[in-house]
């Protein structure tokens, strides 16, 4: 395990165990606070529980002395009836007529009958005036107030409870009557107070003997409430329970007090009998339990509230801390992702700066050794040439490996420039029409060479196209053609297979044409470590077998560059020793109006027969003349193409029919010259063939018949009918090909010296003239001095002192002369890249060179733009 | 913005906390003595009136719908209705009607719920006072009126028109296939049958209400024969002898009870509903007689198992309801007969007689209060509505009615004959001429 590893493993742990340690602490915390509020709330509802049974007894002692006093009261109202009683007995006994005393009484409120019996006599007067007797009253129970007997309660002559007492009445110690007054027990009611316990306290005044509900004081209870008697009482309020019954008749019985839990209408309540008098009267009544509790529950709900309160508000604190501690998590995680962030950016910018630093060391190295290489060729091949100076043989040899050296020092610069110019942003795509045409031709025309120089197969297909005429920067796709084509040749071994293809795409929308890219090679391939740095600056795959190739290693960082500015995509994929695949997406917007169907109508063209062995060529050919409105035909065979063509006879005939060279088959000229003798002589017979097709040549001998080359385009179809039809009417002679530049005669603007003799020296040798001035100005100065067709052109250098290349060039166009607006005007100049170009044509001159000066070239553009003007 | 969140959260919580420490504080009572007892002088009005006695678990229903007027008046008035109660514990004791009139006679309380025979008694003894004065009297139906008049004297208002009917056990009736009894005939014949079919004892009867048939069929004519008037006046004069009247009513009696349709001796220590209930409600006994109000739910027979019917008592003008008249009467030296008076004209009024009606479902002595009664009084509010009724009570008539009526039906019970319980009749009506 590396020691990176192991440092993130341990930290891992590190976090894992952090984590871990949180987690626990996290619990210990939880389990702590539910601890607390556990034994919160064991003390809360202890202290509860006691202070309910406290109240609960306290309540229960109130009850009691509540039923003592009531007691009490009874008592004592009892009491005095008797000792008044007693009083009246002597006060009677003390009179002349007790009878007429008796009768003289007037009922008050207690005492409501007064009567007497004289001894001996079973009959007596009351007040009330009737005769009395005892019949009517039972003292049988011996119930005594004060020792006098009392009876057992009845309900009188006013409708109401009541009870009577007698008393002897005692003269000289000899009883000589029996006093009876009655009492009715309403009179208690004024003395009794006005309920207790909140009015909710049920209250019955009962005769013991007769087991009678006597009186209901007021207050006590719900007024529409009233049982008759004490059986009444416990069916109403269901006290069935044999043995509490019967415990309450022992408790009536022996005059006991008792009190009792029972629930009375669905709630509990605490039942009450209270002996009064040794009792001869009970007090039987009830209390709900939450009547007494009233207090104990009042002051448990006023702690269940603070208990309550507290617990809100701690609860609010742990939100409020929770919420504060979460956001300056929040911060302080952000704060850790942004130093994150920052250390990951600064060791990103790091490692960027090591590699670009590696990479540039790398690269100087590697230039150091390209330019080097060359370098030391020129220098040792120019001390040779110093050496072998007449031997004209060595010279040629010397200074065609010096120009070779050259040539690879200066695309070296220029990659270099390039490379520079793109990653600085500073390259603008120049849209204009293209065709794929004059795309695949100039590409074909660069890559075929060197694939044939080492003896490679370079094949060509499209495929899939709609349109051929796109609006993109030609010269940069030109450019990454170049790039990844040249590439699959230097890293394809000798004898080996290129493929170009063109593919179309679906269209994502009508306006673009949407194609893929592929160049294929079976060469040497990539490693996969390679494969991810091909596409950066400054790399090179190097191995023993492609350290022989020269490059600069910029080539691939440039297309990715190109082909992304022009918002497309490249791939590759690439396996060692078995060849390479690159992919390149692009979209070029489709330019309007771009097929030209007057061009075909002009030409009486309507109707093309194909014939080709593969039938998805033929849609392809049928898809791009889609446009043209001119209909296409196909056969797969020549027989089929020739019955089709004769069949025409009828109908409308084929204006031009192309064949594929491939279906012709191995008798090829007798088979073409079979076809060509199908059909009208004035109607074109065109072979597409590729553009290493043997025995083509020999086929063009025959009348109105051409090539074209594969793949097929419009563009190519047009041009090719166009020269068919020019053919046929003029008979060109082959133009005389400009050897040499020999007698014309040059104006050169050039500001260095070297260069102005290098170039002076070249002309000379080529046998033209050259006349040298060091800057625009005399340039302008010159052409106007001369005479018209003094020179046949004008060669302008750009950069130089007092009037640059262009300006110079503008003046000189802007002359009010003839030839001023003819005369080519060839630039020059060191600034070599296609806005240079771009700027150059502007400017008004015919064509753009750049330095240093191929002499072949420039004599292929003096021949282009001189000779044939001429 | 979170944290200016926090800061408000902060500051209302303070605030709150505050409020809540100064609110606990600011115990501003500096009152030295604690209580202060005012003993304004409490407006009482004492109301006797009999309790029924109560279901376990359940308040006393009879008395809710009276409790409400009774509640109206307290609220409007100021006053405080004290509940005063008496009820016998068996035959043995006095009778509700007893002390009600021995505490009126005395002045024990202000207002009282009186029985038509005490109305009667009290009203001829001037113990009563006359409420013809107040407001609410006006509402009264004529008849009302009419049965509370002593010596031109507006005695007793009711707060409900009391009639008795008898309540039947129709699926009993269905199960024999007997139709409801119009005349006292079918209405034997229905016995016999049910006796037949081993129901022992037909009708369930107690010490109160056997009266009803008696009654029903004395005065089915008299009230209903557009003669009514001339035919007290005739008994009042002593032209016609109550005696005649009541003399088919008693033998139609005497007859169930010879034939065992009554148990005689069972009825005469019954208390109202207490005796018979039991058994009706078991489907023992398929007919027994009770007040209207006895049919409403909640109350003695509200919710029987069975398809209940009130129907009228068998006359020979087909079933006929009973209709006695109770009433509240004032005590005419109570001693806060003033307020008492106050209470009553509110107790009575239609206000209050629309929710007493409303209530219990009763008829409504109020010419302007009506109420739709249960299904089960259909038949018998169907004979009221016809005006076909016999007055249980008539202070018009000389002789009082239900109180005596009902006492010697108890002699009829106890053994006396027909004849005896006639020249019982004969020495009241002699009594009454002198």
């Amino acid at each position: 395990m590396s020691k990176d590893h192991q440092q993130k493993a341990e930290w891992g742990l590190r976090m894992k165990k952090g984590q871990n340690s949180k987690n626990k602490k996290g619990i210990s915390l939880f389990l702590s606070i539910i601890l607390v509020f556990c034994i919160l709330g064991g003390v809360v509802f202890s202290v509860s529980k006691k202070i309910i049974e406290e109240m609960s007894a306290s309540a229960i002692q109130n009850l009691n002395e509540s039923l003592d006093l009531i007691r009490c009261t009874m008592e004592a109202i009892l009491k005095n009836e008797a000792e008044f009683q007693k009083l009246i007995a002597r006060e009677i006994a003390a009179s002349d007529d007790p009878e007429a005393y008796v009768r003289a009484y007037e009922k008050n409120q207690t005492m409501v009958k007064m009567s007497l019996i004289l001894d001996g006599e079973s009959k007596g007067v009351s007040n009330t005036g009737e005769e009395f007797s005892e019949d009517g009253l039972n003292f049988s129970a011996g119930g005594t107030i004060e020792e006098l007997p009392v009876s057992q309660s009845y309900v009188n002559y006013m409708g109401t409870w009541s009870y009577t007492m007698k008393c002897p009445v005692v003269r000289e110690g000899r009883e000589i009557a029996v006093l009876y007054i009655e009492y009715v027990y309403d009179s208690f009611d004024q003395s009794l107070p006005d309920g207790f316990y909140n009015k909710k306290a049920m209250l019955y005044v009962m005769d013991a003997e007769s087991q009678r509900f006597v009186l209901k004081p007021k207050g006590m209870g719900k007024r529409s409430a009233g049982h008759l008697n004490l059986d009444d009482f416990y069916r109403a309020n269901k006290i069935q329970d044999e043995g509490l019954r019967a415990e309450a008749s022992e408790c009536i019985e022996n005059a006991d007090d008792i009190l009792f839990y029972h629930d009375i209408q669905g709630k509990n309540a605490l039942n009450y009998m209270w002996a009064v008098n040794d009792g001869t009267i009970f007090l039987i009544g009830y209390v709900p339990v939450e009547a007494i509790q009233q207090e104990g529950r009042t002051v448990n709900q006023s702690i269940l509230i603070v208990v309550s309160v507290m617990l809100i508000a701690f609860f609010l604190c742990c939100i409020l801390y929770y919420f504060n501690k979460r956001q300056q998590d929040i911060a302080r995680k952000e704060r850790e992702g942004e130093r994150e962030i920052q250390n990951r950016q600064l060791a990103e910018a790091l490692q960027a700066a090591q590699i670009a630093s590696n990479s540039k060391t790398m690269f100087l190295s590697n230039m150091s050794h390209d330019i080097r290489t060359p370098m030391n060729a020129v220098l040792g091949f120019t001390a040779l040439l110093s050496r072998d100076a007449g031997n004209e043989d060595k010279v040629r040899e010397y200074t065609k490996k010096i120009t070779a050296s050259g040539q690879h020092l200066l695309s070296l610069i220029n990659d270099i420039l390039d490379v520079s110019k793109i990653e600085s942003g500073k390259v603008v795509l120049n849209f204009e029409e293209f065709t794929l045409n004059d795309l695949v031709s100039s590409v074909d025309a660069i890559i075929r060479p060197m694939a044939k120089a080492k003896g490679q197969s370079f094949h060509v297909e499209v495929t899939g196209i709609k349109h051929e005429y796109l609006m993109g920067d030609e010269t940069r796709v030109n450019q990454i053609l170049i790039n990844l084509l040249s590439n699959a040749v230097k890293y394809t071994q000798e004898g080996g297979n290129i493929w170009f293809r063109i593919l179309g795409l679906k269209q994502r929308s009508d306006q673009y044409e949407h194609i893929r890219i592929e160049v294929e090679d079976d060469g040497y391939g990539m490693t996969p470590e390679y494969l991810e740095t091909i596409f950066d600056a400054f790399t090179r795959a190097e191995n023993s077998t492609t350290n022989k190739v020269q490059g600069t290693g910029l080539g691939m960082a440039i297309t990715k560059n190109i082909v992304e500015l022009m918002g497309g995509t490249i791939e590759v994929s690439s396996e060692v020793d078995k060849g390479s695949l690159f992919g390149v997406e692009l979209e070029f917007r489709i330019p309007e109006g771009q097929a030209d169907k007057l061009f075909w109508k002009k030409m009486g063209i309507g109707r093309i027969l194909v014939a080709d062995g593969d039938p998805e060529a033929c849609n392809d050919i049928r898809v791009l003349m889609s446009d043209t409105e001119v209909l296409v035909d196909t056969a797969l065979s020549i027989e089929e193409a020739i019955n089709l063509m004769q069949e025409d006879d009828t109908g409308e005939r084929y204006q031009a029919v192309l064949v594929d060279w491939n279906i012709i088959g191995t008798d090829a000229l007798r088979t073409a010259a079979k076809i060509r003798k199908s059909m009208p002589v004035s109607d074109p017979l065109l072979f597409l063939a590729a553009y290493d097709q043997e025995d083509v040549e020999e086929v063009l001998r025959m009348e109105n018949t051409g090539t074209l080359m594969k793949p097929f385009f419009v563009a190519a179809f047009k041009e090719r009918m166009m020269e068919l039809h020019k053919s046929a009417e003029e008979n060109r002679s082959e133009s005389a090909v400009v050897e040499s530049l020999a007698g014309l005669h040059f104006l050169a603007a050039e500001d260095n010296e070297i260069n102005a003799e290098i170039l002076a020296e070249i002309l000379d040798i080529e046998g033209a003239g050259c006349e040298i001035v060091e800057n625009g100005q005399q340039a302008v100065e010159r052409f106007m001095e001369s005479s018209e067709g003094e020179f046949d052109a004008i060669l302008m250098d750009v950069q130089m002192p007092v009037m640059n290349g262009y300006e110079a060039t503008r003046a000189i166009r802007a002359l009010k002369r003839r030839d001023a607006g003819e005369i080519p005007i060839i630039a020059m100049t060191a600034n070599a890249f296609a806005e240079d170009e771009k700027e150059a044509l502007d400017a008004g001159m015919d064509v753009h060179m750049a330095k240093p000066i191929d002499i072949e070239l420039l004599k292929m553009v003096i021949k282009q733009h001189v000779v044939e003007r001429k | 913005m979170r944290k200016e969140n926090n800061k408000k959260i902060a500051v209302v919580c303070l605030a709150l906390a505050l409020m809540a420490s100064s609110a606990a504080c600011g115990n501003g009572n500096s009152d030295k003595v604690m209580v202060k007892s005012e003993k304004d002088k409490e407006k009482v009005v004492n109301l006797f009136s009999p309790m029924e006695k109560t279901d376990p678990d359940a308040g006393n229903i009879a008395r809710a719908a009276t409790d409400l007027t009774v509640i109206m008046a307290e609220e409007q008035l100021g006053v405080t209705v004290a509940y005063r109660t008496y009820t016998a514990q068996d035959y043995k004791d006095k009778t509700y009607d007893d002390v009600t009139l021995e505490r009126a006679r005395n002045n024990m309380d202000d207002m009282y719920l009186l029985n038509p025979d005490t109305i009667m008694a009290l009203g001829e003894e001037g113990a009563l006072k006359d409420l013809s004065g107040l407001k609410s009297a006006e509402n009264l139906r004529d008849v009302v009126k009419a049965a509370n008049i002593v010596d031109g004297k507006l005695v007793a208002i009711p707060q409900e028109v009391v009639a008795y009917g008898l309540f039947i056990n129709k699926d009993m009736f269905d199960k024999y296939e007997l139709s409801l009894p119009e005349t006292p005939e079918e209405f034997l014949e229905c016995c016999r049958v049910f006796k037949e079919n081993g129901i022992e004892t037909p009708i369930g009867a107690n010490r109160w209400w056997l009266e009803t048939f008696v009654l029903a069929q004395a005065y089915a004519d008299l009230y209903n024969g557009g003669n009514t008037e001339a035919e007290i006046a005739a008994l009042n004069s002593g032209e016609k002898k109550y005696s005649d009247y009541m003399r088919p009513g008693f033998e139609f009696l005497q007859e169930l009870i010879d034939r065992g349709y009554v148990d005689a001796q069972k009825a005469l220590v019954s208390e109202a509903i207490e005796g018979e209930g039991e058994d009706f409600l078991a489907q023992k006994t398929p007919i027994v007689m009770a007040y209207w109000g006895a049919a409403n739910a909640e109350t003695a027979y509200g919710k029987p198992d069975f398809n209940m019917l009130v129907i009228g008592f068998p006359s020979k003008r087909g079933q006929m309801p009973v209709m006695p008249m109770t009433g509240f009467g004032i005590g005419a030296n109570a001693e806060n007969a003033e307020d008492a008076m106050q209470v009553l004209d509110i107790l009575v009024s239609d206000e209050a007689l629309q929710v007493y009606a409303e209530t219990n479902k009763v008829i409504s002595p109020s010419k302007n209060v009506e109420v739709e009664c249960i299904p089960a009084l259909k038949p018998l509010n169907d004979r009221i509505e016809e005006n076909v009724y016999v007055l249980g009570s008539n202070a018009g008539m000389k002789v009082e009615q239900w109180g005596n009526t009902c006492l010697i039906v108890r002699d009829l019970l106890d053994g006396a004959s027909v004849d005896e319980c006639m020249a019982k009749f004969d020495q009241l009506q002699a009594e009454s001429l002198q």
